[in-house]
């Protein structure tokens, strides 16, 4: 039967033997200290395990001495590291003892010479009169240094650069302008510089135009809103459309009433600005909005005959529609389209031409390629199709498409014609 | 013989228990009860004015950690309390009695 632990014994003046062979006498000399007369149960408990039941109670000073003897014993068998008297083991506390109490100062004297090179050690050292100075304001509309709340927003600074007076809460904003540093600062630069090129020269011929406007197209363009796909080839053959679509929103930007709604309204502008927008844009005013289109002059949603008529309004009877000379490029020419206007050509829109209805842009870029010399298309031929060898055939009718009026496919009819 | 080896064990004694007063986390535990035991009853603030005066005898700017450190220490060690001292020496056995023979 499993007894519950004993309470230790009383102590003794002399601790028991234990050794090996001590362990059966010890159970024996146990058994003769108990006083609950049932030897037989302690004769049977020698059976069991030889230590003493595990004691939850703290160590007595029994249990204490008698472990230690132990552990001396079998430190003279040299069987263990825990061989210690009480002397020693009050060495070893006074020495424990004395490290925390160093650590202890040390740790001290760290702070303290840090709040001296800091420069707070002395703090606290203050005279009342300074105290005074900086003690916690605790009146309504201050804050605790006594500071009025918002003060700064109504000051006025005033700016190192154009030296202006400026609102505090607009500073940052003015000086980013003023300096010209800030994001939008090169881009509004850039546009005005634009727009002031355009205005320059906007009374020379359609060339100088694209080329001032091809500068722009790759340096001030970019910094538009509305960004095209900016990684293309400058030598691409597309890149007349957005380049013309380009020219569009540029030059509208800034000088002209630029609306949201990307139409322009043309009685603000003057006549030298319209005739530098009817060369580069549509141009056709809407019905309903009374404004002038400003996609490319092949904008597919006016017709020719729209742009030629605002033309005439706007400059008189003799405006020449700009796009004889880009007819050639034909770069956004619908095949829709084509088969509208030649249908309005004079030219017989014979069997032999409706299978080169492709080939008509195809043959007015050659043209473009051909002549070369001409004019700026040369430059803006850009589609990839196969261009056809009629070179010849292309000068000649080059100089003829020149006096020719509107039509955008006139030359192609003529090359058949000229070929039959 | 025999000396020399009990002296090895006690070194190795030594070794073991720092160990085990790490291991188990005593040593911080004895650290922060000292510290504000220390704390409680003034020795620091006795400390700091002896402090004081350490540093307004050598200047300010010329204070270095080892003047410090030889100056305060012996008058720190000497400041501790005796019930203080008693304290942790009683837990400091009692920790030693628990975990020596193991």
């Amino acid at each position: 039967m499993w007894r519950p632990p004993r309470p230790c014994p009383a102590p003794r003046l002399s601790p028991p033997l234990r050794g090996p062979r001590a362990v059966a006498s010890g159970g024996g000399a146990r058994t003769s200290g108990r006083s609950d007369g049932l030897p037989g149960r302690a004769a049977g408990r020698e059976g069991l395990s030889r230590q003493p039941q595990p004691c939850r109670r703290p160590l007595c000073y029994e249990q204490s001495e008698r472990r230690l003897h132990k552990s001396l014993q079998m430190k003279m068998e040299e069987m263990s590291l825990s061989g210690l008297d009480n002397s020693k083991l009050e060495a070893i506390a006074q020495e424990i003892y004395a490290d925390l109490v160093e650590d202890s100062c040390l740790g001290f004297c760290f702070e303290v010479h840090r709040a001296v090179k800091c420069g707070y050690f002395f703090l606290d050292d203050t005279d009342p009169d300074s105290m005074k100075d900086f003690e916690i304001v605790d009146q309504p509309g201050l804050d605790i240094f006594g500071q009025v709340f918002n003060q700064w927003k109504s000051k006025e600074c005033v700016c190192p650069n154009c030296s202006r007076s400026i609102a505090a809460s607009r500073f940052a904003p003015h000086l980013e302008k003023c300096l010209g540093m800030g994001r939008n600062s090169s881009r509004i630069a850039n546009r005005r510089i634009a727009n002031s090129n355009n205005m320059n020269k906007s009374e020379s011929d359609q060339e100088d135009n694209d080329d001032i406007n091809d500068n722009d197209w790759s340096y001030g363009s970019e910094k538009k809103a509305k960004k095209r796909k900016s990684d293309k080839n400058p030598n691409s053959p597309r890149r007349s459309k957005s380049l013309k679509h380009k020219n569009g929103e540029l030059s509208n930007s800034d000088p002209f009433k630029y609306s949201n709604s990307a139409g322009i309204s043309y009685e603000s502008l003057g006549p030298e600005e319209l005739r530098s927008l009817l060369t580069t844009q549509c141009g056709v005013i809407s019905e309903h909005t009374k404004k002038m289109c400003t996609r490319s002059l092949r904008c597919p949603q006016h017709t020719d005959e729209q742009r030629r008529t605002v033309r005439i309004y706007f400059l008189g009877p003799s405006a020449v529609l700009p796009e004889v000379e880009s007819s050639l490029d034909n770069d956004s020419f619908d095949m829709a389209d084509s088969q509208a206007l030649l249908s309005r050509l004079q030219w017989d829109g014979s069997s032999d031409l409706s299978p080169s209805d492709s080939g008509s842009s195809k043959t007015s870029d050659t043209q473009g390629w051909g002549l070369g010399s001409s004019s700026s298309e040369s430059r803006k031929a850009k589609k990839k199709k196969p261009h056809l060898g009629l070179a010849g055939a292309a000068s000649g009718l080059g100089a003829s498409k020149k006096k020719r009026p509107k039509p955008p496919a006139p030359p192609t009819p003529s090359i058949y014609d000229d070929i039959n | 013989m025999i000396s020399i080896h009990k002296m090895n064990k006690d070194a190795q004694m030594r070794a073991a228990i720092n160990q085990k007063l790490i291991e188990t986390g005593e040593r911080e535990r004895l650290k922060e009860l000292l510290r504000a035991k220390l704390i409680e009853c003034g020795w620091k603030d006795q400390l700091k004015a002896h402090c004081k005066e350490v540093i307004k005898e050598k200047g300010l700017e010329h204070v270095t950690v080892d003047d410090l450190v030889a100056e305060i220490t012996p008058k720190g060690r000497a400041l501790v309390p005796d019930s203080v001292k008693k304290e942790l020496l009683q837990r400091i056995r009692t920790f030693l009695a628990q975990h020596a023979s193991l």
